[in-house]
């Protein structure tokens, strides 16, 4: 693993995360105000060029090194999402929740590492 | 979260789809990306060269309509819950990996994916209280 590609990893986990909450936010939006709504569309434009960037990357990850060792990564975005999705999409968090997330994270760390 | 659609439009049905349809479209970019690998190539980086593979294609065909699935689901079920679901595929990712690509699972990455399938038991709980609450 090389410094360049643990900072492409590092991007495309950004990209990853924050288009996820940008779907969210543009499905959100999508209920309350309609498809054509203004907003809907720009998030939702926003979130697709966002995934759009983290899936080349992804193509560019999966040439060097094998899928099931690149893939898991994609893992450590799930602690990030639950967290970021309660700060700010104030989506409730539960113990069961909290916990099972953590192991899934632990899980996929695991894999990644072996 | 009220007026949930039932039958084919219900979004735990359709979050089955998503899933398979994931397993799907990583294969098919990994039969893309290796067939088209040249690590020599200073545009390799950012994955263009994959797009010579037809696999790369049908792989984006398959996350487009994937893509769309997911965005019917997060109308109606919570960013946080179905994305901690969604890594079901942490599981069946590498389990497809080994039975068709034939790459190798260690026993350190076979105790992962178990860890991986007893976060997903525990998540899912909130899950089907949430299904209760609508």
């Amino acid at each position: 693993m090389t410094s360049l590609s643990l900072f492409l990893i590092l991007v495309w986990l950004a990209a990853f995360v924050s288009g996820q909450l940008l779907f969210k936010r543009a499905m959100e939006s999508s209920r309350a105000a309609g498809f054509r709504n203004r907003r809907t569309i720009t998030t939702l434009s926003i979130g697709i060029v966002v995934m759009t960037i983290s899936f080349l990357l992804n193509l560019g990850l999966l040439q060097r090194f094998d899928l099931s060792y690149v893939y898991p990564f994609q893992g450590s975005s799930i602690i990030i999402i639950t967290l970021l999705a309660a700060v700010l999409l104030k989506e409730r968090l539960t113990p069961r929740l909290i916990l099972g997330t953590l192991l899934i994270t632990g899980g996929v760390v695991l894999v990644s590492m072996s | 979260m009220p007026n949930r659609p039932t039958g084919f439009a219900n979004p735990w049905f359709q979050f089955v789809l998503n899933i398979l349809g994931v397993v799907v479209y990583e294969l098919l970019l990994k039969a893309g990306a290796s067939a088209t690998a040249n690590p020599a190539s200073n545009w390799s980086w950012i994955g263009i060269t994959a797009l010579a593979s037809p696999f790369t294609w049908l792989a984006i065909l398959v996350i487009v309509v994937d893509l769309v699935i997911w965005l019917y689901i997060l109308r109606y079920i919570p960013l946080s819950i179905a994305f901690a679901l969604s890594r079901t595929v942490d599981v069946l990712v590498p389990i497809s990996c080994w039975l068709i690509l034939k790459e190798a699972i260690s026993p350190l990455r076979w105790c992962g994916i178990a860890l991986v399938i007893i976060g997903l038991v525990i998540v899912a709980k909130p899950a089907a209280e949430l299904e209760e609450r609508l």
